[in-house]
């Protein structure tokens, strides 16, 4: 049996090569069905092998009706099939007997469907079949069957060099219309440069004016025009809009389940194959279906050097240097999710400026990502959360170290969040939606903040938190962005060094500003619901100080003051935590504001801050003044007014001083306890006191020792020096300052 | 056919009342379970296979603050009972006192059609829409505690806050057109 498989291969006899620490996959197969030999021979007479034994000698023409023989030796191989799965010969036998139709063509889905394989799929048997399809006496829906199953079970196919081979044969079943979608799917997994030729893609575009704009041939184009941009004219959007339809259901669940019973069996067999790499990630990694593939090449063949087009497989480097020096000539893996675990694959993703690698990651990706979180078989009754845990914290570190999101995340999210509940795999999935790049701001609303809205509001305060600070971290991938890539014109930036979306200087700018509001909204409303939870507090203080600071440190000709919402809840909050961080706040809206000016003197640029923008900060300056210094709360024509007679029926004494740098709550504890400390031994307390000359300068150094340097900041920045005292109680607001714009 | 009102009766004090209204009578129960153990509030849950109520309860029967239909997505009959109950609740509960539960909504079998028309259903009421992964207890736990937050402002325990204020910030919108994100 193993000879007959190994039709095109060296002998299979020598055993030296278990010892062969190659790392090419043939060899791996080859130790593998070695190991699979020997194991048989302890179980010597396996009725299932018999039964194998049978479908692979059976003569041709034999009837199936009345056949008790088929009957019983098909359900054991389905047994088998069903709780263990088949192994590689066995998968051989099965599909030769299927695809050659020797017992007519009713037998054909049953024994399709049976073909589990437990560890992987001999390439030679996938070959053998499609040369079947050729025959044109098998039936159209079994020939989908199979093609099903070949695109089903193509990760485990254990090479695809001849597979490859036979692209131009496999690419003549494009025309036949039923077939075509099927056929499109596995040529885009087995096209590579040199396959893209002009009469194929003639040939699709014919296809395509007969059949119309199918996804699944604007795909395959999509992939040709990657490869060989001259040769596709036709315009295909920049991202395809969907990927290919998955077609796998049918035996989906089958392999998951043959494949998690099989656990240790199997594993025991890989790392025999595998002894040169890690051996438990491996093992894992082979097991689940979410786990990434391993890194292994498509061409199992030892390196050429006969031609000049010399390949270097990606898993033969192992540094930096090699890396280097093979730039030109490397090899994409079989699997490109592989290229997520490694560093050196995503040094070289980075810099190379090849799109079909992204692309083909993507597809990947964006497979994956659909197929295990958004739509599982079951809605997520057996789903192994510690598995997708851990893919998307591998997604992640990727992303990471790549410092930009994949497109396929991106799109994954989108859907996700529409049925998210909020609480599943909740910091990988606000990590990733941190990562995506800039929104149109036509698009942002619909796409983010929609879905995002319904459950920031009804969810608890610590998923408000978590959504905040999610926001925050996009907002600073986003201006780090572009302060790296804004081009020297101040016009154009390129936001994503691989999918080059261009955006103007002015799309930024809205998309920043409508995120901006976005989270000021959900601030107000957030902390109106929560009574000004002091943690939802922390987050947005922590956004606006990124806000603030939009213009000198990210260079982005944009100033958003906070909202009323949010500026008065930190003014008044019981802690002084959040006062002090809402005055360092207000400085750095000044120095922002002051620089932008006197730049905007300078230059005469085009750009301009809107005077709304400087008389909100204004109000809220004097106010904070006012409030903070003055003793004046209850002003007319600032934002809080009260009617007098309100006032005084409230029975509070001296009102206008409750919020003073003194009697404010958040203050209080320090007042009293620089009153103890500087008049000892004086029993009344009378906090008044304070407000004199001296003792006033004396507690703002008390303050600012107990490290208030926002408060320091903003009170150095706004009130002139020598008018430090409070008890006058009239105006050292600095109102000069920032004050509005002549226009 | 007797209507539901939300303001028939008085309110008790520091009391949250929620009605569950689930045709298969599976995950109503688990939610229930959670739902009592909040401890800030009384929270009285009521749970019903379908709408109208039996008239014989009436007079002691609480007023209802929030109205909950859970849907389980792989059932088209779950989603029919859910509507046919809609009619049997008084206008004045669809200003935010209203709101949707969907289940397996990420499962595979599930038509996308379906999942369209409760959306399409809850926007058209202004409701809003929750979806729970009732498989595990980390959701069911989640789940509780978002009809918890949204009880608390429908029952008028969240200062400053009202059922009909949360709903215009909550309400489902029309389906957005996911399959297709072009950028164009």
């Amino acid at each position: 049996m193993a000879a007959q498989l190994n039709l095109s291969g060296p002998p299979n006899s020598d055993l030296s090569s278990l010892t062969d620490q190659s790392v090419s996959s043939r060899t791996s197969n080859r130790s593998l069905r070695v190991a699979e030999k020997e194991r048989r021979k302890n179980e010597a007479e396996d009725p299932s092998v018999l039964a194998l034994k049978y479908f692979s000698d059976v003569e041709a023409g034999t009837p199936v009706i009345g056949n008790d023989d088929v009957e019983r030796n098909l359900v054991l191989v389905e047994k088998v099939a069903y709780r263990n799965g088949l192994s590689p010969e066995a998968i051989s036998i099965m599909l030769e007997f299927a695809m050659s139709l020797r017992m007519g063509h009713s037998l054909c889905p049953r024994v399709l469907k049976c073909l589990i394989p437990v560890t992987v799929v001999p390439q030679e048997a996938v070959v053998r079949a499609v040369a079947w399809l050729g025959v044109d006496k098998i039936p159209v829906s079994t020939q989908v069957l199979f093609i099903k199953w070949v695109l089903t079970v193509f990760d485990m196919i254990d090479a695809k060099d001849q597979l490859r081979a036979i692209y131009g044969f496999i690419f003549s079943f494009v025309s036949e219309e039923n077939l075509c979608p099927f056929i499109c799917h596995l040529l885009y997994l087995l096209t590579t440069k040199q396959i893209v030729r002009v009469f194929r893609v003639r040939k699709l575009l014919e296809l395509q004016s007969k059949l119309g704009r199918q996804p699944f041939l604007l795909n395959l184009l999509s992939l040709y025009k990657v490869f060989c941009p001259e040769l596709v004219t036709l315009s295909i959007p920049s991202r395809s809009k969907s990927v290919f339809k998955n077609h796998n259901m049918p035996w989906k669940s089958a392999l998951i389940a043959v494949q998690k019973r099989n656990g240790s069996q199997v594993a025991s067999s890989i790392s025999l194959a595998s002894a040169s790499k890690d051996r438990t990630n491996r093992r894992k990694r082979k097991h689940h279906h979410l786990e990434l593939p391993v890194l292994s090449s498509v061409v199992n063949k030892e390196p050429q050097t006969e031609t000049s087009r010399r390949l270097v497989p990606l898993v033969q480097i192992q540094s930096v240097a090699e890396l280097l020096e093979n730039m030109d000539h490397i090899e994409l893996p079989a699997q490109m999710g592989s290229l997520l675990g490694s560093s050196l694959a995503l040094q070289y993703l980075d810099c190379v400026q090849d799109e079909s690698a992204l692309l083909r990651l993507n597809f990947w990706l964006g497979y994956a990502l659909h197929e295990e979180l958004l739509f599982c078989g079951d809605g997520g009754a057996s789903q192994n959360s510690e598995e997708s845990l851990q893919f998307l914290d591998k997604l992640l570190s990727t992303q990471h170290f790549l410092q930009e999101g994949f497109s396929s995340s991106e799109a994954f999210l989108y859907k996700f969040l529409n049925v998210w509940d909020g609480s599943l795999l909740r910091p990988q999935i606000l990590g990733l939606l941190s990562n995506i790049p800039v929104v149109p701001s036509s698009q942002i609303g619909r796409l983010l903040f929609e879905p995002l809205m319904q459950l920031f509001f009804t969810s608890s305060v610590f998923f408000k938190c978590g959504l905040i600070e999610c926001l925050n971290n996009m907002l600073l991938k986003w201006l780090t962005w572009h302060s790296v890539y804004a081009l020297e014109d101040d016009l154009d930036i390129s936001l994503n060094s691989h999918t080059s979306i261009n955006m103007t200087l002015s799309g930024f700018k809205d998309s920043v500003m409508e995120l901006v509001d976005f989270v000021g909204r959900l601030a107000s409303i957030g902390l109106q619901l929560e009574g000004c939870h002091c943690l939802l507090l922390s987050c947005i203080l922590d956004f606006y100080t990124m806000v603030c600071d939009m213009f000198l440190k990210y260079g982005l000709p944009l100033v958003v003051m906070p909202p009323s919402g949010v500026f008065y809840p930190a003014l008044f909050a019981t802690d002084p935590v959040s006062v002090d961080r809402l005055a360092f706040i207000m400085y750095r809206y000044k120095v922002n504001l002051t620089s932008a000016k006197s730049q905007e003197k300078l230059t005469e640029q085009a750009f301009h801050i809107s005077r709304q923008t400087f008389r909100e900060f204004n109000y809220y300056t004097v106010y904070m003044v006012n409030c903070l210094w003055n003793s004046k709360m209850f002003q007319p024509g600032t934002g809080v007014q009260l009617g007098e007679e309100l006032l005084l029926k409230s029975n509070v004494p001296q009102y206008w001083t409750s919020f003073d740098l003194v009697h404010h709550p958040a203050f209080m504890s320090y007042a009293v306890d620089f009153h103890q400390k500087c008049w000892i031994g004086k029993k009344d307390i009378d906090l008044d006191s304070i407000k004199h000359q001296k003792p006033w300068s004396w507690y703002l150094q008390y303050l600012f020792s107990q490290g208030y340097d926002g408060l320091k900041l903003f009170v150095q920045s706004n009130i002139k020096a020598g008018q430090g005292d409070g008890q006058q109680g009239d105006g050292q607001g600095d109102r000069q300052q920032g004050d509005s714009l002549p226009t | 056919m007797s209507l539901l009102k939300p303001f028939s009766k008085l309110p008790g004090l520091n009391t949250a009342n929620i009605l569950l209204v689930e045709s298969e009578e599976q995950f109503q129960q688990s939610l229930a379970d959670g739902l009592v153990e909040e401890t800030a509030v009384t929270v009285n849950v009521r749970l019903a296979k379908s709408l109208p109520l039996p008239k014989e309860n009436e007079e002691s029967r609480p007023r209802i603050d929030l109205v909950v239909f859970i849907i389980n997505l792989t059932s088209e009959l779950s989603f029919q009972s859910a509507e046919a109950s809609l009619k049997y609740l008084d206008p004045g509960y669809f200003l935010g006192k209203v709101c949707f539960m969907v289940t397996n909504a990420r499962n595979a079998s599930v038509p996308t059609e379906r999942l369209d028309a409760v959306r399409k259903l809850a926007a058209a009421l202004h409701c809003p829409l929750l979806f729970a992964e009732d498989q595990t207890p980390d959701g069911v736990t989640n789940a509780t505690k978002r009809l918890l937050s949204i009880l608390k402002v429908s029952a008028g325990l969240v200062p400053m806050a009202t059922a009909l204020y949360l709903s215009s910030l909550t309400s489902c919108t029309v389906p957005p057109d996911i399959d297709q994100p072009s950028f164009d």
